[in-house]
């Protein structure tokens, strides 16, 4: 929880850091466009940004009412849907992109350690130098690279899937068209970031870190013993294998969550990313930031997780 | 004494160059990529001056090989995609070369002072980095650039101060890392011997440590360049990249907001994003050839 207070104390200091004008200029450029806005929206997000942007008050007043607002989501309705609060937008969008990024995170998590692993331990046969370079290539692209070249694959050059934009809005009537819209529209956003995260990321530094522990001392001495080779690998190299791979995945989840929101956009799949796109264009600072302070808290609460777990995998950490 | 450094760390940096070129194989392909990529970012510097107005060439031209300016063919708006590209190419590296300037830099100094200092200066600062990495980096630089577009495109040099702004958490897995190299570095006898011969804090530093981080730190610049530049990208699909100007993202953004695919003019697509594997998988393979030289239990 000390995390979630760094963090919003950290953009904190970084919005007051910002031209002073700049709200001002923020208000002034929707009566300028000449957009057709409710005053009372333009009052309120007035109200909000000088607010946030620290404007109003002792350093102190400023700093409980940014923090109060950072941590109930309030930033005051939405400026592009007009009166939504924009917190209910953002959490109306979240079980799309929570069920997109769990989904490919566990999986890509689990596969990609397994097969480095596997790979590590028949480095000598071809398939496994086949997979390691094939993630050497793929490690370093981002996901939404990966994303407009599956776009261009799979929807241009062989069309299976409609080409961006093509999925228009989502309509849901009963459970079973729910089923298979999710799975129609998550199908490709999914595979960016499962090929990326897993045969790159996870893939490569399994196989690093088991090529380690296989020279460690106490991998030797168990083969000394006799012991089984599954057993060695289970008991042994899999579980010093996972141990560093959690923290990694506590540390590249900020990573992993932004990298998706970008891919939701590339592929008009209705999560917040999407959201984040709209409330760009129109320019609604209300949804923008209670995106910014939810993916915070949700990253914060998942490394928070991870902590809880960890000492389940690592007994060194109980005996603390 | 000190005119003698710069000649040996010249040296000792050419002949780990040239041993990096024969042994590694990653180094090596790495290395020809990026030399052809610099070759096509220093190709912009002969680019046409009317590369970059509308229809001064004929309108989605596929790729013809009559000449340079229409190899990779043309936009939708009769621009040509090959000087677009080059410049797209220049500016990005820019943009990365700019970070990579600023952000390591600050990164080994808190790396340094963290492991070196202990206690609670290494708690603290490493609380603050490891929250700044959790972080999701995206939506916060969303904001950022929400509040300063109209700023940036008023400036003079627009594209080095993108650069600038990725400095604000592009620091913080420099410092990770280089904290982790101090920590275990103070223990090694030679700091102490160094220490109990009467040498100074900063000279410490500077002779002794920082010798042995110097191909960390370079790993740490080519790793903050992809960083960079992968953030421009991102930021650009978002529409949220100084738009007038062409950098690889851009090009993406301008190829997706004429929707290129759906006119069929694929070459526009595919340029920018070949462009951009092309960019990280330069930089990665040469980080990994360095990290595998300096870190010979990575060696395959």
């Amino acid at each position: 929880m000390a995390t979630l207070f760094t963090a919003f104390t950290f953009t904190f200091l970084l919005l007051r850091a910002m031209p002073v004008s700049a709200v001002e200029n923020i208000v002034a450029s929707f009566t300028v466009q000449g957009q057709v806005v409710d005053p009372q929206a333009l009052e309120e997000l007035r109200k909000t940004l000088y607010e946030v942007f620290g404007l109003i008050g002792s350093p102190i007043e400023q700093y409980i009412s940014y923090l109060r607002r950072f941590l109930t989501l309030d930033f005051g309705p939405s400026i592009m849907s007009y009166p939504t609060p924009a917190r209910e937008l953002i959490i109306r969008r979240l079980p799309w992109t929570v069920s997109l990024l769990v989904f490919t995170t566990v999986l890509s998590w689990i596969l990609g350690n397994l097969l480095g692993v596997f790979a590590s331990i028949n480095r000598k046969k071809r398939i496994s130098k086949v997979l390691v370079s094939l993630s050497l290539t793929l490690y370093p692209i981002p996901y939404y690279i990966m994303a407009l070249a599956l776009i261009f694959l799979f929807a241009y050059l062989i069309p299976v899937f409609p080409l961006v934009g093509g999925f228009g809005e989502a309509v849901f009537t009963d459970i079973f068209i729910l089923i298979r819209e999710w799975l129609y529209r998550s199908t490709l956003p999914a595979l960016s970031i499962i090929l990326i995260s897993m045969l790159g990321w996870w893939f490569l530094s399994s196989f690093t870190l088991t090529l380690n522990v296989q020279t460690e001392d106490y991998v030797y001495y168990a083969e000394l013993r006799g012991l089984s080779q599954s057993r060695i690998l289970k008991n042994y190299v899999f579980r010093n294998v996972l141990l560093p791979q959690v923290t990694t995945l506590g540390l590249s989840l900020g990573g992993i969550f932004g990298g998706a929101l970008l891919t939701e956009i590339l592929f008009t799949y209705p999560g917040i990313g999407m959201l984040a796109y709209r409330a760009v264009l129109s320019g609604d600072y209300p949804t923008a930031l209670s995106m910014l302070s939810l993916t915070i808290i949700a990253v914060a609460i998942a490394t928070y997780i991870l902590d809880i777990v960890y000492p389940f995998i690592d007994p060194r950490v109980r005996h603390r | 004494m000190l005119v003698g450094i710069p000649i040996g760390v010249i040296t000792s940096i050419k002949n780990s160059f040239s041993i990096l070129m024969r042994v590694s194989k990653k180094f090596r392909i790495g290395f020809i990529i990026i030399i052809g990529v610099t070759i096509l970012a220093l190709l912009s510097f002969s680019a046409p001056p009317q590369y970059i107005h509308w229809y001064s060439y004929p309108r989605s031209l596929p790729p013809t090989p009559t000449g340079i300016d229409l190899i990779f063919g043309t936009t939708a708006n009769g621009r040509s995609v090959f000087w677009i590209f080059t410049n797209a190419i220049k500016n990005s590296l820019v943009i990365g070369i700019v970070t990579a300037l600023i952000a390591p830099h600050i990164g080994l100094l808190v790396g340094i002072i963290a492991g070196l200092r202990g206690g609670i200066v290494d708690r603290v600062l490493m609380f603050i980095t490891d929250t700044i990495i959790v972080i999701p980096a995206l939506p916060l630089y969303v904001i950022v650039l929400m509040i300063l577009k109209p700023h940036i495109s008023a400036m003079g040099s627009p594209i080095p101060f993108m650069g600038l702004i990725f400095s604000i958490t592009a620091w913080c897995w420099p410092a990770r890392q280089v904290r982790a190299m101090v920590l275990s570095l103070r223990e090694r006898e030679f700091i102490l011997t160094s220490s109990l011969s009467g040498n100074s804090m900063a000279r410490i530093i500077l002779r002794e440590i920082i010798p042995h981080l110097l191909a960390w730190h370079l790993i740490n610049l080519t790793n903050t360049v992809l960083y960079s530049i992968g953030m421009e990208t991102g930021l650009s699909i978002l529409g949220l990249s100084i738009l007038d100007k062409d950098t690889l993202g851009t090009m993406i953004y301008w190829s997706l907001y004429y929707s290129a695919l759906f006119r069929g003019l694929w070459w526009w697509y595919i340029t920018p994003i070949v462009g951009v594997i092309l960019v990280f998988l330069a930089f990665f393979l040469l980080s990994q050839g360095i990290s595998e030289y300096v870190n010979p239990r990575l060696r395959q």
